[in-house]
């Protein structure tokens, strides 16, 4: 075995040649070595804060960087223009990521937690919920426990179990709730003039109607929804289900889903052969005509939708009288962000009346508010009340009627993968 | 040592500093993209828990095969299409008229779509109620199911629109500095149209010809947002499997994505290794 | 087929043919007639309608304010499209995507071609196991390196733009190392031998000879390069980690929207027209033939 000696002579060119793929191999035991090392032990769990006044001398200057799904103008246009210029003033700089899913920003953070970046990681802000949210927190990508500082936070009523759980997963001041949603479906008034009113009357309703109904492929969020939706429907109610997963719970329970959506199959858009890969290729069959029934959980971008010309003036929201899934979205921080109270910063400025009363006005976004409307002053009160009303969605009261609540979202891949091997797979 | 010696080493010394520059970029990314795909298909960099070497991830797997075969369907199909087209509109812009001039400057717009915008338009041109469909008037019911269809119609139309480009202009390019006196040579002495074509441009042009359709099979392999905007739910080709297993809700299915992205590395590297031998019987290379 | 013509004069004593680029006028030899000239006057407008088609709904989409099914057109053409583009950040998303394509090309173009120049003389040990490593980015699936080339970037704290351009410039070598082979397998090392035997420096051979001969070989190589920065998706945004938002990130984040075909229409028509202008300055590189009569 040869020593390497720091003081030999200069190699000649010939054994120079021949240290080529020696080189090579040794840069790729490096490499091997530098990534085989396991993922570090000990996540971050980022500052210490004591008090507001503590979070706002260190958020002075910060950068902020935004993640969020770039698909909405709407959405891209109020943080830009509204919830950016606010943050500046308190002296954060806010900048927007735009990306096509929000996975995107969470695949970032673990790569960056699996390569050891504990302290100045890309991501400081995302627009999170469900089981994005449940997978960070299962590998401890969160900075939490901070929500309680933020002064906004008492706008917010702690009670409302759509902001205490997240798909099931305790919130537990991992991240701060921006709004709300309800899943909703949507008809054309033109073509279904007496629309169903359940979830089994719409299926009926679809069968009566070949070819003009069809949902989008889970793991599609919105499609992933729809299942869960007729899972509740053909089990007898939300009540039937119990909201943490059990393998028992699920051989038991969803037979019955996959067997109904085998019935519908023939009767969907292109019988069933295909679906929609997204909610948005959902969205343009029913622009197109294709189809005369949809679903979103994204209702707020329906009133801008009608009003540019993308969808027909037709259109309107269908409310059924077994309730629908609604949930709240959230902003999260990761734990390896190098600008947490900045973050801190922006959450609490997008939980402040005006900022919520803004966002809620159907010409700028249209999002529901998640703030508690009965603890608000008169004052305050009487902005919400004052919003002009959209012609296409109703309000959140009309909507959120016998909500449902979310099931675990442990559920969630179980009936995804289901539908896949079963229904996708026919 | 003697001088005669010495003259070949220096410039063997000469030659590796040349390469060595382009050298070492390609062999980071593609040992260490190579070399952290496979530890972490083999359960070797987890995202929780402890490493341990397990092959589970090629095996929890379902339906590999029906992937394989339909990406490799997808794969050889366009690019049997875009090596055709790609050859031919190579021939007429060489022969540098003003119909050339035109295909020429249409082919480089198309290279230099991204695929992701070649699908979102290939999408609005070929769906139900697409533009073909709008200005012909057919309604979306009689209108042939090319996007999302059992044909792949779409895929495969979109790889081979944006790869028959690529191979076109890599043809053109290598081929533009010496073809044309060749072809005159042959013309004078009285070869005619389809000889100078199959005994002149097709032997000159065959090595670019293989180097760009390997190229245009290993991306089409290996790039998912076209299949996946396009194409049917299931089955799902290789690529489109793995992203939605590294997108997946489970911080599981990370091993299995890699354990895909391996496999397809293995397939594109064995049938381009094909190609490349292949490449090695030309003459006209070298 | 006739041979009588006036364009090549064999008496008149051309040491080198002036070397022909694309676009160049054909010479009248190589035209065809009849039969022929219909048959390449139809294939031609096929090939044309081939490439020219999917740019269609790109073109009616950016002009368009409003277009529901089944409208055959348009119902209201204007400029909304432009106006969201812009207003989603789209022209300095086109600056960001400008640097980094050309910083990928200057980088990845004498990289291929100092690695083809020595390959192709053969000089080089390992040369066959060299050119397979070279040519091997080509086969590495875009998610390979989403799933484990960033964790190693990362590790190795790597700056995310230094991280980008070293694997968009690792993706860029095999296209200008084989595209720079390709002209060396057809350049004459007779030129610089002869300056060199008249007395040329190797550098002024390299700067006045070697270089102008070669030039629009380097130029497609160029091009290729910065196509592979200018069409990059994947890799920017992971590996970038949000610091570079380029015109494909856009275009992407909007594409996965409703309703915003003609914003997309529009950054996708403006993500054609540079690479085209290059492309109009490759075609007029012209070999600065040294035996050529100018």
């Amino acid at each position: 075995m040869q020593i390497w000696l720091p003081f030999r002579r200069a190699a000649s060119p010939t054994t120079a040649r021949r240290r080529i793929l020696p080189a090579l191999a040794t840069a790729a035991v490096t490499a091997l070595a530098l990534s085989a090392c396991s993922a570090p032990t000990n996540t971050p769990s980022g500052p210490e804060f004591f008090d507001w006044a503590d979070v706002q001398i260190a958020a002075d200057g910060q950068t902020v960087k935004l993640w969020m799904w770039g698909g909405d103008d709407q959405g891209n246009a109020y943080v830009d223009d509204v919830l950016a210029p606010a943050a500046a003033a308190q002296g954060v700089t806010l900048e927007r990521v735009p990306i096509a899913d929000t996975k995107d920003a969470l695949n970032r953070v673990f790569t960056e937690l699996q390569a050891g970046r504990n302290t100045d990681g890309a991501v400081d802000l995302v627009w999170i919920n469900g089981d994005n949210f449940r997978t960070g927190k299962q590998a401890d990508a969160w900075f939490c426990e901070w929500t309680d500082l933020l002064p906004n936070m008492t706008l917010v009523s702690d009670s409302d179990p759509l902001l205490t759980e997240d798909f099931g997963t305790p919130v537990d001041g991992c991240e701060a709730p921006w709004h709300k949603a309800q899943f909703s479906f949507v008809y054309n008034e033109a073509t279904v003039p007496n629309p169903p009113t359940t979830i089994e009357g719409i299926l009926d309703w679809a069968e009566d109607n070949p070819g003009r109904f069809t949902y989008p492929a889970a793991p599609d969020f919105t499609g992933s929804a729809f299942l869960r939706e007729v899972l509740y429907s053909v089990s007898g109610g939300y009540e039937n289900v119990p909201s943490v997963y059990s393998d028992d719970a699920f051989a038991e329970l969803s037979p019955a889903l996959y067997e109904r959506l085998d019935q519908l199959a023939p009767s969907l858009w292109r019988e069933g052969t295909t679906y929609p890969a997204t909610s948005e290729q959902l969205t343009k069959l029913f622009a197109d005509g294709e189809i005369d029934m949809m679903m979103t959980y994204g209702p707020a971008t329906l009133t801008a939708l009608v009003e540019n010309g993308t969808l027909p003036d037709t259109t309107r929201v269908l409310t059924v009288d077994d309730g629908t899934l609604g949930n709240a979205s959230f902003f999260g921080i990761p734990s390896n962000s190098g600008n947490i109270a900045g973050a801190m910063v922006v959450a609490n400025e997008a939980l402040s009346v005006e900022q919520q009363v803004a966002k809620a006005d159907p010409a700028v976004w249209g999002q529901f508010t998640v703030l508690d409307l009965d603890a608000l002053s008169a004052d305050d009160r009487a902005l919400f009340d004052a919003l002009p009303q959209s012609p296409v969605v109703p309000t959140f009261d009309i909507l959120s009627q016998n909500a449902n609540p979310e099931l675990s979202a442990e559920w969630v891949p179980a009936l995804d993968d289901g539908w896949r091997t079963t229904i996708a797979a026919r | 040592m003697t001088a005669v010696q010495s003259r070949p080493r220096r410039h063997g010394m000469r030659a590796t500093l040349l390469v060595l520059p382009a050298i070492i970029p390609v062999a980071i990314v593609v040992i260490g993209g190579i070399g952290t795909t496979v530890v972490q298909s083999l359960g070797l960099m987890p995202l929780v828990g402890t490493p341990a070497l397990s092959v589970d991830a090629f095996e929890s797997t379902d339906n590999l095969l029906g992937s394989a075969l339909l990406s490799l369907g997808i794969a050889v199909v366009s690019t049997a299409i875009a090596a055709v087209v790609g050859f031919f509109t190579a021939v007429l812009i060489i022969s540098g008229n003003w119909g050339g001039r035109i295909v020429g400057a249409l082919s480089a717009a198309a290279v230099t779509v991204p695929h992701l915008v070649g699908a979102a338009s290939v999408g609005l041109l070929l769906s139900d109620s697409g533009v073909l469909a709008r200005i012909l008037g057919i309604p979306p019911e009689s209108w042939p199911a090319l996007v999302a269809g059992p044909t792949w119609f779409a895929v495969i139309a979109e790889y081979a629109w944006k790869e028959s480009a690529f191979v076109a202009l890599i043809i053109v390019g290598t081929l533009a500095t010496r073809i044309t006196s060749y072809d005159e040579t042959a013309a004078m002495l009285g070869a005619s149209r389809g000889a100078r074509l199959r005994l002149v441009l097709f032997p000159l042009a065959a090595p670019s010809l293989l180097v760009a359709s390997a190229i245009a099979f290993a991306y089409t392999l290996g790039s998912y947002e076209v299949a996946w905007l396009l194409g049917k739910t299931y089955p799902e080709p290789l690529s489109v499997m793995a992203l939605r297993l590294f997108n997946s809700a489970s911080l599981t299915a990370r091993p299995e994505a890699a354990a895909v992205a391996v496999i397809t590395l293995l397939l594109t590297a064995a049938i381009v290794g094909v190609a490349m031998l292949g490449l090695r019987r030309m003459r006209a290379w070298q | 087929m006739s041979a009588g013509t006036t364009s090549v004069s064999l008496d008149k004593p051309v040491v080198h043919p002036p070397r022909r680029m694309p676009g160049d006028h054909g010479s009248p030899l190589t035209q065809s007639r009849g039969v022929a000239r219909v048959l390449r006057i139809v294939s031609t407008a096929l090939i044309a309608l081939w490439f020219a088609l999917p740019f269609l709904p790109l073109v009616l989409w950016s002009f368009a304010n409003q277009w529901m099914h089944p409208a055959a057109f348009p119902m209201e053409a204007g400029t909304d499209g432009l106006t969201a583009a812009i207003a989603n950040g789209g022209g300095l998303a086109f600056l960001h995507s400008l640097l980094l394509s050309l910083v990928v090309a200057v980088i990845a173009t004498p990289l291929g071609a100092m690695a083809a120049r020595a390959l192709s003389r053969g000089h080089v040990r390992f040369g066959k196991a060299i050119t397979v490593l070279l040519f091997s980015p080509v086969l590495l699936p875009p998610f390979a390196a989403v799933l484990g080339l960033n964790v190693l970037l990362l590790r190795a704290w790597v700056p995310p733009a230094v991280g980008v351009v070293l694997v968009l410039v690792a993706v860029a070598i095999p296209y200008t190392t084989f595209s720079m082979r390709a002209a060396y397998a057809a350049y004459d090392d007779g030129f610089d031998d002869a300056a060199r035997t008249l007395g040329a420096s190797s550098r002024l051979t390299l700067w006045r000879i070697h270089l102008p001969l070669i030039a629009p070989a380097l130029a497609r190589s160029a091009f290729l390069a910065f196509l592979v920065g200018w069409s990059d998706y994947l890799i920017t945004l992971v590996v970038g980690g949000g610091h570079m938002i380029t015109l494909p990130l856009i275009i992407a984040s909007s594409a996965s929207g409703v309703g915003n075909e003609s914003s997309v229409a529009v950054l996708s028509l403006s993500a054609v027209i540079p690479p085209l202008i290059l492309l109009g300055f490759i075609a007029r590189t012209r070999n600065l033939d040294p035996g050529k009569q100018r």
